[in-house]
C-alpha cells in the first residue's frame, strides 16, 4: 500500500537544509516524469475513448513483470524494447474481444469491464510469478551513484528521468507533427466530431487503447528498478494517473506533464516536511486545484461531462 | 432473505451489503451518477461506530447513529465540491476523493489505528425502552436485528423514489438540462442525493463494524468501491429496485464459495464481473425484465 517507496529520503533529518531540499526537488522531478508517462496513455484512452480504463495500473504491472523475465534472459534493453510491444498487443487484445462490445452503452460498464479485468489479471499475476516481490537490479552501465558536484545521485535515476523525458517527447513529437496523431489529438477533445469528419473511428480506438497500454508497459519497465516489483503494484501506479487527470485536464497532453510534474513534488516534499501526508498531499492538491479549475488545469469543455 | 442454517453470519452479511448497494443504487440508478468512492462512507461509517463504542459510550443506537451521520456529513461535503459533474468525471472525482479518505484511515494512527485498524469493541446489547434489552452477541439475534434494519431502510429508500423528491432525482438522470429549465435546482438534488446515499453506506457500514467487531482502511479502498458497483450491477439494480439484493446475496456467496475452492478466487470473481458485464449488462433481474417485454 506504500506509494513511491522509493522516494523516501534515505536518512531522516528534522531541518532540511539546502542540499536536502535540493535532492528532494530533483527526486519530486524524477517521480513526476515518471508517473507522467504512466497517466499519459490512460488520460488519451479517456480523451478518445470515453472510458476511465483501470486495467491500465495493471498493464503497467505487466510491464515491470514482462522486464523481470525478459531482462534475465536478454537483458534490460531487450526488455525496454520488447515489454511494451506485448503490453501494447495485450492491450489491443483487450480492446477488440471486451471493450469494443461496451462503445455506444453507459460508461458504467466499460469501467466495471476494466475493473474485472484488472482484478483477474493482478491474480494471473500472482499464479505466474508468485505472490512475492521481485526486485530487479539496475542494469550494470547505471548502477550506483554519480556526483553532480554538489551531491551525490543514483544513475539509474537520471536515467529513468531521461528515458521518461524522451517517452514524453516522442509522445508530444506523435500528436503535433504526424497527421495520424493529429486525428488522436483531435479524437481526445471530440471523438465524435472526428468519427463524422470521416475518419475510422474503431480503427482510432483500437489504436489508441493499445498505443497507450504500450505507454503504461514501458512506464512499467523503467519503473521496474525502483519499485519492487509485486502483485500489487499495479494499484500504486493507477492512483496517481487518475489524480493527475484531474489536475491536468481531461486528454491534455501538457496538462498531464504539469500534473504529474506537481504531483511529484508535492510527494517529494511532503515526504521532507511532513512524511505522514506524503500519501495524501495529491488528493488534496487536487481537491485545491479542483476549486480553482473544475475541469483541470489545461481541461476543455468536454464530451464526457454530459 | 431466506436463512441458510448454519451460515447465519454469512446471511447477516448479505443483509448489509444488501443495504450498502440499496443506499449506492439511490445515487446510481435514480440519479444517474456513478459514484466510485462509495466505499469511504462505507468505511466512515464503520468508524463512526467503532470510535463512539472506543472512545465515548457503549451504545448501540448511539454507536450507529454516530456512523451514519460522520459518513452524511463526509459526502455532504464531498457532494458540494462535485455536483456539478456528472458522467465520466463523476467517477473519477468521486475515486480520487474515496482514496483521500482511504488515506487519512491508514495514516491518522492515533484516531483511526492506521493499518492495524480498531478492535476491541464489541456489539451493545439492543435497548428498547420497555422491553429487556437483546443480547445481540448471538448471530440469530444479529441476523434478525439486520434484518429489521435493513427492511426499514429499504421501506425509507423505496418511499423517497416514489416520492416528489425521487421523481426529480430521476428527471435528473434522464435529462438534466430539461429539468433544470423546469425550474428545479439540478445541483441541489444531485447533492441531496449523494448525502443521503453516503448516509445510507455509512449505516452499512456501522452494521459491518458491529458484525465483525473491528475495522480496517480497508473497508475504504477504491477496490471496495468497485465490488458495491458490481453488486449492484450484477443483480440488476439498474432495472429492479431490489436487484442489490440479489446481487449482495451473489457476491458473499461467490466469495465464499469461491473462497473455499482456491486460493485464487480473486481470479474467478474477475472474471465473473467481466462475464457479467459482457453477457447480462442490465443483471439477472435484467433477464426477467426482457423476458416480459418479448412476450
Amino acid at each position: 500500500m506504500r506509494l513511491l517507496p522509493a522516494c523516501r529520503p534515505y536518512r531522516r533529518i528534522d531541518m532540511p537544509d539546502a542540499f536536502e531540499f535540493l535532492s528532494q526537488g530533483i527526486n519530486g522531478v524524477v517521480m513526476g516524469l515518471l508517473l507522467s508517462t504512466i497517466a499519459v496513455g490512460f488520460t488519451l484512452m479517456l480523451g478518445v475513448i470515453g472510458i476511465i480504463n483501470f486495467a491500465h495500473g495493471i498493464l503497467f504491472a505487466l510491464g515491470a513483470y514482462f522486464a523481470f523475465t525478459i531482462k534475465s534472459l536478454f537483458g534490460f534493453w531487450a526488455a525496454l524494447i520488447l515489454s511494451p510491444i506485448i503490453v501494447g498487443i495485450i492491450g489491443i487484445i483487450i480492446e477488440r474481444l471486451a471493450i469494443k462490445r461496451m462503445y455506444g452503452k453507459d460508461v458504467l460498464f466499460c469501467l466495471l469491464l476494466t475493473f474485472g479485468i484488472a482484478m483477474s489479471v493482478e491474480e494471473l499475476i500472482r499464479m505466474v510469478w508468485g505472490k512475492l516481490g521481485h526486485s530487479i537490479a539496475a542494469p550494470s552501465f547505471v548502477s550506483g551513484s554519480i556526483d553532480l558536484g554538489f551531491m551525490l545521485y543514483s544513475k539509474y535515476r537520471l536515467l529513468l528521468a531521461g528515458l521518461s523525458a524522451l517517452i514524453l517527447f516522442l509522445v508530444w513529437l506523435f500528436l503535433e507533427k504526424t497527421s495520424y496523431g493529429a486525428v488522436v489529438k483531435a479524437g481526445a477533445q471530440d471523438s465524435e466530431m472526428v468519427g463524422v469528419l470521416g475518419n475510422n473511428i474503431n480503427r482510432l480506438r483500437t489504436f489508441v487503447f493499445g498505443f497507450g497500454s504500450a505507454l503504461a508497459g514501458i512506464a512499467g519497465v523503467i519503473a521496474a528498478p525502483l519499485w519492487s516489483v509485486r502483485p500489487g503494484m499495479g494499484n500504486d501506479a493507477i492512483m496517481p494517473a487518475f489524480v493527475i487527470v484531474v489536475l491536468g485536464g481531461v486528454g491534455s497532453f501538457w496538462g498531464t506533464v504539469i500534473g504529474g510534474l506537481a504531483v511529484g513534488l508535492s510527494i517529494s516534499l511532503a515526504v521532507m516536511f511532513l512524511p505522514r501526508v506524503s500519501d495524501l498531499v495529491m488528493y488534496i492538491l487536487a481537491a485545491v486545484v479542483l476549486l480553482f479549475w473544475p475541469r483541470g488545469i489545461m481541461g476543455e469543455k468536454s464530451l464526457l461531462e454530459e | 432473505m431466506p436463512l441458510i442454517k448454519g451460515y447465519t453470519a454469512l446471511a447477516s452479511e448479505i443483509l448489509i451489503y444488501a443495504m450498502f448497494a440499496l443506499g449506492f443504487n439511490l445515487l446510481l440508478s435514480y440519479t444517474g451518477l456513478p459514484s466510485f468512492g462509495h466505499a469511504a462512507f462505507f468505511g466512515i461509517g464503520a468508524y463512526g461506530l467503532a470510535l463512539t463504542q472506543l472512545k465515548w459510550v457503549k451504545d448501540l443506537w448511539l454507536g450507529l447513529f454516530v456512523g451514519m451521520l460522520a459518513a452524511g456529513f463526509f459526502a455532504a461535503l464531498v457532494g458540494a465540491i462535485i455536483a456539478r459533474k456528472r458522467g465520466v468525471y463523476f467517477a473519477l472525482l468521486t475515486l480520487a476523493f474515496g482514496q483521500m479518505f482511504f488515506f487519512i484511515a491508514f495514516r491518522w494512527d492515533e484516531v483511526t489505528g492506521g493499518e492495524t485498524g480498531l478492535t476491541g469493541f464489541d456489539r451493545p446489547p439492543l435497548a428498547i425502552p420497555g422491553l429487556p434489552p437483546l443480547n445481540l452477541t448471538a448471530p440469530m439475534n444479529f441476523y434478525l436485528f439486520t434484518l429489521i434494519v435493513l427492511m426499514v431502510v429499504m421501506i425509507l429508500i423505496w418511499r423517497l423514489i416514489h416520492s416528489p423528491f425521487g421523481s426529480v432525482l430521476q428527471a435528473v438522470k434522464q435529462n438534466e438540462l430539461r429539468a433544470k429549465y423546469l425550474g428545479y435546482n439540478t445541483i441541489f438534488y444531485k447533492w441531496a442525493s449523494f448525502t443521503l446515499s453516503g448516509m445510507i453506506s455509512g449505516l452499512a457500514g456501522a452494521m459491518f463494524a458491529l458484525q465483525h467487531g473491528s475495522v480496517f482502511p480497508q473497508y475504504l479502498y477504491w477496490t471496495e468501491s468497485g465490488n458495491v458497483v458490481m453488486i449492484t450491477i450484477m443483480g440488476g439494480g439498474v432495472v429492479n429496485f431490489f436487484g442489490p439484493v440479489l446481487g449482495a446475496g451473489i457476491f458473499v456467496i461467490l466469495q465464499n464459495a469461491i473462497g473455499a475452492l482456491t486460493e485464487h478466487w480473486l481470479f474467478l470473481l474477475g472474471l465473473t464481473f467481466i462475464l457479467i458485464v459482457m453477457v447480462i449488462p442490465e443483471g439477472i433481474l435484467g433477464l426477467f425484465k426482457k423476458t416480459k417485454t418479448a412476450q
